[in-house]
């Protein structure tokens, strides 16, 4: 199947192709960007991220964590400390918040790498269409397309002011 | 009409230097070969940094002894030196995770630079408290691990607040300051040789900037954002908490937590100054850091100082209308009694000075902006120092007051902490870009495909 590689200098034609392309059914999509737009990225992958579902966990699990050693050692040797109650709420709170923080952030990492697929590849090998370019100001889309549609797709992202196309061999 | 059939190749051809992006250019060439200037200053850092060790193998041989510790006095320059850079810790945070949730865009050129400072000042402090304590080999009792005497730690203790408090800071700060660097490792990974080559496609993970890369990466700053927001208010307050809780006369207040705030964000942005107006000036970076994020970080002094000093003037009045004789003695000797230096050194740079920020000038004015900026930093230490020392020193009971002097032993300690900081932040600078690379760009980009428009 060969691949297609479109540079851009812009994001918005290129968010304009990737839309025009996604309609025309080529859901093979591939977009290497030097900096975060969130619109190409939304037209690219419409799901919004599942970054959310591990940051959601690690915090519960992380207050729970609090409130769970914070009672339990405390009624585990128990010991009165200037008349409160064993499992005194409100100081507890505070250990609980900052483990639902701890656990949060590095759910996140993990969600962040796990999610985002990193790390990514062999040690220091890219993909084929990859390059330096795409870490200085320009973007990359590559399409996989059949043979039958190169034509097309090279029409399209022509049409949609691509700097150049050229086929990434397979 | 078919078009004519794109050209076959291999890979697109790579960027020659002079064809690469003048951002990813004038960036990274902060990283080129150290000059004799950088090694003089790494040379100066590392030795406080090492007389500070040799300093603190004495004290563990000898005991804190070597230090000004006098009765009722045991909270000295460690502990002050402890909030001093817990409180520099939190514009890192403050620039990378409030100003993202605000959407204040100007802090893309200094976040990097601010946040690296975060990571740093909180490993700086979270030495001092091991150095603080007799017997530090002692030191881990303070975590609640399972052990053959059945025992377990103080959960109602805000010295234990502080642990927790402390190590999330850290771990966040790190995690948040890794994830933001990545693309900019990348960046730096197309373009290296040699070990760095090596070092920077190890700590990319294969970025390549594809879109669920950038999704799950946009994604994860956004949540860390949020989880980091309300801890670095946390931080602070629980900081202050180790003094307000208890009930020494001038520390059991309950304006201390947005107090401690306050000056914390203040006097973080004064460092994020010191430190990024002579990297900018030594490295050419006119264009990235400009007059803007200036008048921008000098407003945010400006409002934190004036917090600040209602804070002071909250205390005193709080501590006339409480009609309470010890608060009211203490306040009394703050400012009149044996520290009064101490105390109007705090006023003066904290309260006074800053406010030639309201001139427009004086704000884009970058001699006074560094000025003003060294005479918080020294305000701030004092700051804590007033609250410390003189809160312990004048206690209840004239019997037991104490004079405390910080010792030779303890202000080398301190001189190497500044040493440790800035060996930090000199390796970082040859390490890894000092400037968000990818951000400063999506604001180029943003800005070269509405040119027209405008």
């Amino acid at each position: 199947m060969p691949s297609i590689l479109g540079i851009y200098d812009q994001p918005d034609p290129l968010v304009d192709v990737i839309k025009r392309l996604k309609n025309r059914g080529f859901d093979n999509l591939e977009v290497y960007s030097p900096a975060p737009f969130a619109e190409i990225d939304d037209a690219v992958i419409e799901k919004p991220s599942g970054v959310r579902i591990w940051t959601l966990i690690g915090g519960l699990v992380g207050a729970f964590t609090g409130f769970f050693i914070t009672i339990w050692m405390s009624n585990d040797w128990p010991i009165m400390i200037g008349g409160k109650p064993m499992s005194s709420i409100p100081p507890y709170v505070i250990i609980s918040f900052e483990l639902t923080v701890l656990f949060g952030g590095l759910m996140t990492l993990f969600g962040f790498l796990k999610v985002g697929k990193l790390p990514y590849g062999k040690f220091g090998v890219h993909d084929k269409a990859y390059s330096s370019r795409f870490s200085s100001e320009e973007f990359g889309l590559v399409v996989d397309c059949e043979d039958r549609d190169v034509a097309e797709v090279d029409a399209l992202l022509r049409a949609h002011a691509a700097k150049e196309v050229s086929l990434v061999e397979a | 009409m078919t078009p004519p059939p794109a050209t076959p190749i291999a890979n697109p051809e790579p960027l020659s230097p002079e064809q690469d992006s003048k951002i990813n250019r004038d960036i990274l060439a902060v990283m080129s070969k150290p000059t004799l200037g950088y090694w003089m200053c790494l040379g100066t850092a590392l030795f406080l940094m090492h007389l500070a060790g040799a300093i603190w193998v004495y004290q563990v041989y000898i005991g804190l002894g070597i230090g000004g510790y006098t009765h009722p006095l045991f909270w000295g320059a460690y502990i002050v030196t402890f909030v001093f850079w817990v409180g520099i810790a939190h514009a890192g945070t403050l620039i990378s995770a409030i100003l993202y949730l605000f959407r204040a865009k100007w802090r893309n050129a200094i976040n990097r630079g601010a946040e690296a400072m975060t990571v740093f000042a909180v490993l700086t402090a979270a030495q001092f408290l091991g150095i603080h304590v007799g017997r530090m080999w002692k030191s881990y009792f303070i975590l609640p691990y399972p052990n053959q005497r059945g025992l377990w730690v103080n959960f109602k203790s805000p010295l234990m607040w502080d642990t927790f408090a402390i190590s999330t800071y850290a771990t966040i700060s790190i995690v948040f300051f890794y994830i933001g660097l990545i693309p900019d490792l990348a960046i730096a990974r197309d373009r290296a040789k040699g070990w760095r080559k090596f070092l920077y496609t190890a700590m990319a993970l294969g970025w390549q900037g594809t879109s669920i890369q950038w999704k799950s990466h946009s994604r994860s700053v956004l949540h860390l954002s949020g989880l980091a927001t309300p801890l670095v208010l946390s931080v602070h307050s629980v900081v202050s908490w180790d003094f307000a809780a208890s009930i020494v006369p001038g520390w059991h207040a309950t304006i201390f937590a947005p107090y401690f705030v306050a000056g914390a964000i203040f006097s973080g942005f004064a460092m994020v100054l010191t430190v990024l107006i002579p990297v900018r000036r030594i490295y050419g970076l006119e264009a990235y850091i400009t007059n803007y994020h200036f008048d921008n970080m000098c407003r945010f002094i400006l409002l934190t100082s004036i917090i600040v000093s209602y804070a002071y003037a909250t205390e005193y009045f709080i501590a006339w209308y409480s009609g309470v004789e010890f608060e009211k003695t203490s306040f009394y000797l703050r400012a009149f009694g044996p520290y009064w230096i101490s105390t109007w050194i705090m006023i003066i740079c904290n309260g006074v000075i800053p406010q030639v920020f309201w001139s427009k000038r004086a704000r884009t004015h970058i001699p006074t902006i560094f000025v003003v900026a060294t005479f918080i930093n020294i305000g701030m230490w004092f700051e804590r120092y007033v609250i410390i020392i003189t809160g312990l020193s004048r206690e209840y009971d004239p019997a037991v007051w104490g004079i405390y002097i910080p010792s030779f032993a303890e202000l080398g300690i301190v001189a190497g902490s500044f040493g440790f900081f800035c060996t930090l932040f000199l390796i970082f600078l040859k390490l890894f870009p000092v400037i968000a690379i990818a951000e400063v760009k999506e604001l180029a980009i943003h800005e070269k495909a509405h040119a027209g428009v405008r």
